[in-house]
């Protein structure tokens, strides 16, 4: 009776120990979301100042009449300093200064952007708000201190009067930052966007699936049905098992020496990227889809053996379909992890800074993971939300992948 | 007991089948009588599955196994020749294994699955109406005509042994090779193949393996037992339970070993 106390304790003392270590994960895990949504929230809004634009033909030199392109060509650097003279009136030289960069240096491109859409407002006036420098959405979002002395301030007392006052007339309000999801990256932190890097990734997927799925189905179902086992097709295990354990940055040295040394490919697009990743995907791909393949019972295959299909009929209408499932888990799992990878992107130049958003697998481009490492790297303190919010983009996208994963296994999964 | 050449549906002679170094059959010669139900039966591992896999040469998955001896169709085409090929062989020769094993698609996808890829249909109406035979002959049409398009997996063990024997009769075999077919089966699933067995030899050939020595003496007309991957007696089914040949057989049949 002692001993059966003593075991039954045991048994109470284990489960402790359990529910601790998983407490302890939990409570990590919560810390490295609180930290990321309290930092990353803040980029997806972003501080406007109001004002009024007189779309002034004589600075843009341009009349109704003109077409889109001299629109789009047209210089609007004056047209914004006249209003911000405009709208702050009596300033002397060293005054409007330190306004003007209280607005975001690409305040230009912002008019530019609205006039293309509304052409008709040439010579009138409208009331728009003005995105603010990140210097100063940082002072409004509380990110900066403002009661530490001036010389460490990024924003002098000047600006904070001014500021003050733009405030207490009710111009400053905050908007839901779309340009975070519709543009590319930039040297300035308020109109960096993630988006250029969504669509290199995008790509670089594209290429990496297209690439690794086909040859690690052939593979596998090479491996698994057909050939014969032998002193050849062991090594060939081995040698999958092991690049299934290498780490990433070799296979990026691979695509830099092989791809685009050798075969000459384009450095820093999405389509040697997408190739790198398939090389790490392919042996996750291949041992997912033979694990898969071997799951098939051999009762299905000796039921249509026995109808008198070939070896190659019964593995195509049989066999395949059933391990196909299995198959595009691991696959959609390899991805993920292929999506998160940075090491490779970096060995084949995907982490250049690049504005343009690519409209295809040759055009240059970075990736989710390498924009984030880029911004990390910047000083501006409004490049460290952007961080975060890349991050929380990445878990998005990886959270969806793995969540299709399973449910692609539910729904296909075959009840014997 | 004389018979033709002709009234044998499949004859063999001095088959030795090895795996690896291991002997599974020990020159075993048996002639199968057609539109007869045989069974073979004796102790497990005795070499009759094995036997029943030979001639419709299923063993040629496995690597190791070797098969030797003669081999003959209708009394004249060679099962292991060149000049017949696999497929076409388990065209005429068909199988019903152990468990159950229907491909987890549609009911009607598996009857049709054979009769598809064999080219024996030409249009959908003719098909179906294999399929619809098929089933009538395997006794299932009653209880499916109205769920033909249900995956097969969702039907009883014993509506799916009954889909096997569809989906087998469906390429118009001649001869049935059965593989314990009732082993996975409760009673009356048992009694419904029984039954359906006794209505199938009619128009074909069939040779069963079965544990059940009372089954054996249900449905067969002949009956060999085999011992150690020997053939120790073969012979009309009444005659091997009432006064077989060979001490080792009577002591079979009345249960001393096996």
């Amino acid at each position: 009776m002692n001993s059966l106390n003593k075991r039954l304790s045991a048994e109470k003392r284990f489960q402790a120990y359990g529910l601790f270590a998983v407490a302890l994960s939990m409570f990590f895990v919560l810390i490295l979301m609180w930290k990321i949504f309290s930092t990353g929230s803040g980029a997806f809004v972003r501080t406007t100042i109001e004002a009024n634009v007189f779309f002034n033909p004589d600075f843009i030199q341009v009349n109704q009449n003109s077409l889109e392109k001299e629109l789009y060509r047209a210089s609007y650097v004056a047209l914004a300093d006249d209003v911000v003279r405009q709208n702050h009136p009596n300033l002397n030289e060293e005054q409007f200064i330190k306004v003007r960069e209280m607005y975001t240096r690409k305040f230009d491109y912002q008019l530019r952007d609205y006039l293309l859409d509304n052409p008709d407002k040439i010579g009138q006036s409208i009331i728009m708000k003005i995105t603010a420098s990140s210097d100063l959405d940082q002072i409004v979002k509380g990110n900066y201190p403002r009661d530490v002395p001036e010389a460490q301030r990024k924003i002098n007392d000047y600006q904070l009067s001014v500021l003050d006052k733009l405030t207490s007339e009710g111009k400053v309000s905050s908007v839901f930052n779309f340009w975070f999801f519709t543009k590319g990256d930039s040297r300035d932190p308020e109109t960096a966007g993630i988006w250029g890097a969504v669509m290199g990734s995008l790509y670089a997927l594209i290429i990496c699936f297209s690439f690794a799925f086909p040859i690690g189905l052939l593979a596998s179902v090479y491996l698994e049905e057909f050939v014969k086992p032998g002193k050849v097709t062991d090594i060939i295990e081995v040698n999958i098992n092991n690049l299934a354990a290498v780490p990433s940055i070799v296979f990026g040295l691979l695509g830099l020496g092989m791809l685009i040394g050798v075969i000459g490919l384009p450095y820093q697009v999405p389509l040697v990227g997408g190739l790198v990743l398939g090389f790490m995907t392919l042996p996750t791909i291949i041992i997912a889809s033979r694990a898969s393949l071997r799951s098939v019972p051999p009762s299905i295959r000796e039921g249509a053996l026995a109808v008198g299909a070939t070896k190659m009929q019964t593995v195509f209408h049989h066999v395949i379909p059933l391990s196909l499932p299995g198959t595009l888990t691991g696959t959609i799992i390899g991805m993920a992890q292929a999506l998160g990878e940075t090491a490779p992107l970096l060995m084949i130049g995907m982490v250049a800074f690049v504005m343009e958003i690519p409209g295809g697998p040759l055009d240059p481009a970075t990736g989710l993971p390498s924009q984030i490492y880029l911004w990390s790297e910047s000083a501006e303190r409004g490049f460290l939300e952007k961080t975060s919010a890349g991050i929380m983009l990445l878990l998005l996208f990886l959270i969806i992948m793995n969540t299709a994963a399973v449910l692609i296994r539910r729904r296909l999964e075959v009840k014997w | 007991m004389v018979e033709q050449v002709n009234s044998f549906a499949i004859k063999t002679k001095n088959v030795s089948v090895h795996y690896g170094n291991k002997m599974a059959i020990d020159d075993v010669t048996i002639n199968f009588t057609k539109n007869d139900v045989t069974s073979l039966i004796g102790p497990s591992g005795c070499g009759k599955s094995t036997f029943l896999r030979c001639l419709n040469r299923m063993n040629d998955v496995i690597d190791s196994c070797k098969v030797q001896g003669e081999f003959l169709l209708n009394g004249v085409t060679d099962i292991y020749g060149d000049s017949i090929q696999v497929e076409t062989l388990r065209e005429k020769i068909g199988m019903v294994f152990q468990k159950p094993n229907p491909f987890p698609k549609s009911i009607f996808e598996n009857v049709a699955y054979g009769p598809k890829i064999h080219g024996l249909a030409s249009t959908q109406s003719e098909l179906n109406d294999i399929v619809m035979e098929s089933l009538n002959r395997a006794g299932l049409y009653e209880e499916v005509k109205d769920r033909m398009d249900d995956i097969a997996t969702g039907l009883s063990g014993g509506q799916q042994q009954r889909l096997c024997i569809a989906r087998a009769i469906a390429i118009r075999p001649e001869i049935i090779l059965m593989d314990e077919p009732c082993s996975a089966l409760d009673p009356i699933a048992t009694a419904r193949i029984e039954e359906l067995i006794n209505e199938l030899k009619e128009n074909y050939t069939i040779i069963i393996v079965t544990h059940s020595m009372s089954q054996a003496s249900r449905i067969s007309q002949r009956t060999a037992f085999f011992h150690l991957g020997k053939l120790i007696e073969h012979g009309d089914t009444s005659k091997i339970f009432t006064k077989p040949d060979k001490e080792q057989t009577n002591d079979y049949i009345t249960g001393r070993f096996g």
